[in-house]
């Protein structure tokens, strides 16, 4: 897992990261204009639904039973899918879940690829893997052909080229599509890569999409889309591909709706995606159209080991993006900076599953800890809880800078001792109030991060517990 | 005012208010009084370990977790002038300390009569203010952990709508995070001032005189930023408003 | 030992001992039970009702019909009102086939750029304001995505409630290749979070819903 080739995760740290994204006034747009868009049609659709939060508990007990009685739904998905014609395959992690599907692609005598996006397909590095196997990629949903042309990963599960303004947009696409789009507004941008990408879904030899579902019980995958990519993608070419995570298990088709009425609301405020799509096993005999070869790459990639340990809530995440939407950290940094395959909350919780948590330490710490990712997860998971637990490993495995150990130590360990305590923060306080004037205090030694950019109030010489006992005396 | 036959109710100041801004604490007694509660502050208290819990020194807080439900827990009520305190006692305690069949148990009583004071007053005890007036105009925040952990919201509303001339007038975001996050702020602070910067512009816009919140560490952040900014937005605590001593300074003035 | 062992014997570790099939099928099901408590509510009085409600929200056009032998009339109406040219590709369903097309004229092969198709759908769910198509000899899922105009036939007697009835329809036979829920005409908000429709599938959708 360790060797995902995410070069933004080797280059510079998660502060200079960060700091970049500060500084780029145009991201903070693109950042805004969308995630202000999904926040208001989610609280409009979640408003409009007022059986949300029964349905948010059930969709919540429906991946904890999933998640219980994984080894019996994995086998009864394999029977079943095998049963329909497809052929499945395991991979523990993403080289393996690449080596599949380079191997698949290359016994198709595959030269072009289509794909449908897929998270999954990020995270095991597939994009880099075509490209090294020497097979063309051809990325159809319009985001990903946004940042295929750009030459970038995602900076967001659900809005890939979120990071993008639609003026950016028009200049990408002014060079890289002939003829060029007639016009920036999105109409005229989304006409001419429907124009550029219509005859490369039809000239693909093989196609690949993920899944949002796997069907236990009739061996279907199932993927939501809106734009109709994904049904161009695995219909004309001879053999699709399927890479899923051993997580999207549902039992039937029946708890693949009551999670669908609870992702596309927390994703997009739609109710339904436009195009829900089962796909089972290849072409039948007599089909009027469909490929010739299904495969199914089954990916566990640290999955199984959250089984077992405190992140196992995680295991029920839909994938629907809204806790980066309602994120202060990501509004402000945009996904690119946190350095992984998945960005903001959910990210912050994955990536050092995946990364491993020396690559990635700043992420659990770059939190607010406000709680608003919780409040809209659709299937509550309790995410700043598990940023906690990546700040409890780190402190156990000493990742935490030595100063910041030391000094929290001291702090505590006089926290423990009242009088000594007492007299601490009265001194504490006493020199404090005397860096500033006035009300303020512009500058503190060990404090530069918060006057830096704001003022600290001065305080008034004498802490309560003092004034308090003067009081009574 | 105060009545014997009155729950006893025990303050958890804070660090924060103590050392920061000891005027909260005794516009949390003036109410709490007020409302016919006995209040006692123990003297042993120092920090509720929030600190040390956010940074996952998970040791360290629940050495602190166990002192203060030793201080605390022969009282009827603990009432916190903050969101996040009240939040890290009331949920954070019982969290970290689930599989101790000793102060297991001990932390889930202390949880259960733990409260933060606005909820307190209005939920608990009743409380409307009187007599009380103040002739401005006001915007009010909801900082995160009182909103999302304590369930306070339509409280510190009710009681600001119980004072003479304060015009309260909505922000925008009210409930999005002004970027304190505790350590966050000198951890990350690039990012924060990314936050508290929008959390500043929105609440110059709403052209209110004061600004009102009930945690201190985002409303020193804001007050902090405002004031940075040249704002002339005045920063108190909504109990100090409640307790009608909005009369004296704003968080950042001179005595 | 193969990957595939190495992911269960991973996953049997971390949980606890194997446990009956039936009862893990017990628990499935009752995760399903009184559906009405987690799903919305219907928007209008009766089935076409409430698909049409959530169908036209999505740009969706709808007509009625009274009988199938009125739907070549109602294609070549719509394709004037588009000011498109009488001519469609046809799917393979016999209902439609065995229609009097008149003036239309139907083929089955379907363009890269064909203008428009026409095809019978399966189901219709009130719930969504989605049309059902499965995959098959006479349903090519092309029909569905490369013209610019799907035309759909539905029957109102094919029309169900809620998507749990579209699944109790499945049960017991044999799922098809593919089973589609289209819900609206292709689109995308891609770019800015700003919706724009038709992006690689029809721009227009127009459901002919036949009462009879």
């Amino acid at each position: 897992m360790s060797d995902a080739p995410h070069a933004e995760a080797e280059a510079p740290d998660f502060k200079t990261r960060a700091g970049i994204a500060l500084a780029d006034r145009t991201l903070k747009i693109a950042i805004d204009r969308t995630t202000n868009t999904a926040e208001t049609k989610r609280a409009a659709a979640v408003g409009a639904f007022p059986e949300f939060e029964a349905a948010r508990e059930r969709g919540r007990a429906i991946k904890d039973h999933v998640i219980a009685n994984l080894g019996h739904y994995l086998e009864t998905f394999e029977r079943n899918a095998t049963a329909s014609g497809a052929k499945v395959h395991w991979a523990a992690d993403d080289a393996e879940a690449r080596a599949i599907v380079v191997r698949l692609c290359r016994e198709a005598g595959a030269r072009s690829v289509t794909r449908s996006k897929s998270m999954l397909g990020e995270e095991i590095g597939l994009p880099d893997a075509l490209a090294e196997a020497g097979i063309e990629r051809v990325e159809t949903d319009l985001a990903e052909h946004i940042i295929q042309l750009a030459g970038e990963h995602p900076s967001h599960i659900i809005w890939p080229a979120m990071h993008r303004t639609r003026e950016q947009v028009a200049d990408l696409f002014r060079e890289g599509h002939v003829p060029p789009p007639s016009a920036e507004d999105p109409g005229s941008m989304v006409r001419s890569a429907r124009r550029v990408l219509r005859e490369k879904f039809l000239g693909a030899d093989v196609g690949i999409s993920g899944a949002n579902f796997l069907i236990a019980d009739t061996g279907a995958t199932c993927t939501v889309t809106n734009e109709g990519n994904a049904e161009l993608t695995t219909t004309p070419p001879r053999v699709h591909i399927v890479t899923a995570g051993i997580e999207k298990l549902v039992p039937s088709t029946a708890h693949a709706f009551a999670l669908l009425r609870l992702l596309v609301r927390s994703a997009t405020g739609g109710e339904m995606t436009q195009y829900t799509t089962f796909h089972r096993g290849p072409k039948r005999p007599g089909d009027a159209d469909g490929p010739e070869e299904m495969h199914i790459v089954l990916v566990d990639n640290g999955r199984s080991r959250m089984l077992g340990d405190e992140f196992r809530d995680m295991l029920r995440c839909i994938r629907c993006g809204a806790c980066m939407n309602h994120c202060v950290v990501y509004r402000q940094i945009g996904g690119h900076a946190y350095g992984g395959t998945y960005p903001g909350p959910m990210g912050a919780v994955l990536t050092p599953v995946l990364d491993g948590l020396a690559k990635s330490r700043d992420l659990p710490f770059a939190c607010t800890m406000n709680g608003r990712c919780a409040e809209v997860c659709p299937v509550r998971i309790p995410l700043p809880t598990l940023l906690r637990a990546w700040r409890g490993r780190s402190w156990r495995e000493n990742l935490e800078p030595r100063a910041m150990r030391a000094g929290l130590g001291l702090w505590a360990w006089v926290a423990r001792r009242p009088r000594l305590y007492r007299l601490a923060s009265g001194l504490g306080v006493r020199a404090l109030r005397l860096m500033g004037k006035g009300g303020w205090v512009g500058s503190v030694p060990l404090a530069g991060g918060w006057t830096a950019y704001r003022d600290l109030p001065r305080p008034s010489g004498k802490t309560f517990m003092e004034q308090y006992r003067g009081g009574r005396k | 005012m105060t009545q014997a036959s009155g729950p006893r109710v025990a303050l958890f100041v804070t660090c924060l208010v103590d050392a920061m801004r000891p005027r909260i604490g005794f516009a949390a007694i003036r109410v709490l009084e007020e409302a016919g509660c006995v209040v006692e502050v123990p003297e042993a208290q120092t920090c509720c370990g929030q600190p040390a819990f956010n940074s996952g020194d998970d040791a360290d807080t629940k050495a602190l977790a166990r002192q203060v439900i030793s201080v605390f827990d022969g009282y009827d009520h603990v009432v916190v002038p903050s969101g996040s305190c009240a939040g890290t006692i009331a949920h954070g305690y019982p969290e970290l300390l689930a599989d101790d069949p000793v102060w297991g148990p001990r932390a889930k009583a202390l949880a259960g009569k733990t409260r933060e004071i606005l909820s307190f007053l209005v939920d608990v005890m009743g409380y409307r203010p009187e007599g009380r007036s103040l002739p401005a105009s006001a915007t009010y925040h909801d900082s995160c952990s009182g909103l999302r952990e304590m369930g306070v919201k339509a409280q510190p509303r009710a009681l600001l709508a119980g004072i003479d001339g304060l015009e309260m007038r909505p922000l925008e975001g009210a409930e999005v995070c002004c970027g304190f996050g505790g350590t966050f702020c000198v951890k990350y602070p690039a990012i924060s001032n990314g936050i508290v910067g929008e959390k500043a512009a929105a609440i110059e816009a709403t052209g209110a005189d004061l600004l009102l919140a009930g945690d201190l560490g985002c409303l020193m952040n804001m007050a902090g930023k405002l004031h940075r900014e040249g704002s002339k937005v005045r920063c108190f605590h909504t109990v100090e408003v409640v307790a009608g001593m909005a009369d004296g300074p704003a968080i950042g003035e001179a005595e | 030992m193969s990957a595939r062992e190495r992911i269960f014997s991973a996953v049997r570790a971390e949980l606890s001992a194997a446990r009956d099939p039936a009862q893990i099928a017990g628990e499935a099901a009752a995760l399903l039970a009184e559906p009405d408590a987690v799903r919305p509510r219907l928007a209008g009085a009766t089935l076409a009702e409430s698909f049409a409600i959530k169908a036209t929200a999505l740009g969706t056009t709808i007509d009625r019909v009274p009988a199938l032998d009125a739907v070549p009339e109602a294609v070549a109406r719509y394709l004037a009102g588009q000011g498109l040219r009488p001519s469609v590709a046809l799917d393979g369903a016999p209902e439609l086939r065995g229609l009097d097309w008149g003036a239309v004229e139907t083929h089955s092969a379907i363009a890269p750029d064909e203008a428009a198709g026409v095809g019978l759908a399966r189901f219709g769910v009130a719930e969504s304001g989605s049309i059902v198509i499965h995959s098959g000899p006479e349903t090519p899922i092309l029909l569905a995505f490369l013209p610019l105009h799907h035309v759909v036939v539905l029957r109102v007697a094919d029309m169900l409630a809620h998507l749990e009835d579209y699944a109790a329809r499945l049960e017991g036979t044999e799922p098809p290749r593919n089973a589609i829920l289209i819900t609206g005409p292709s689109g995308t908000t891609d770019i800015e979070g700003s919706y724009v429709r038709g992006a690689h599938g029809p721009g227009f959708v127009h459901v002919i819903l036949v009462e009879e």
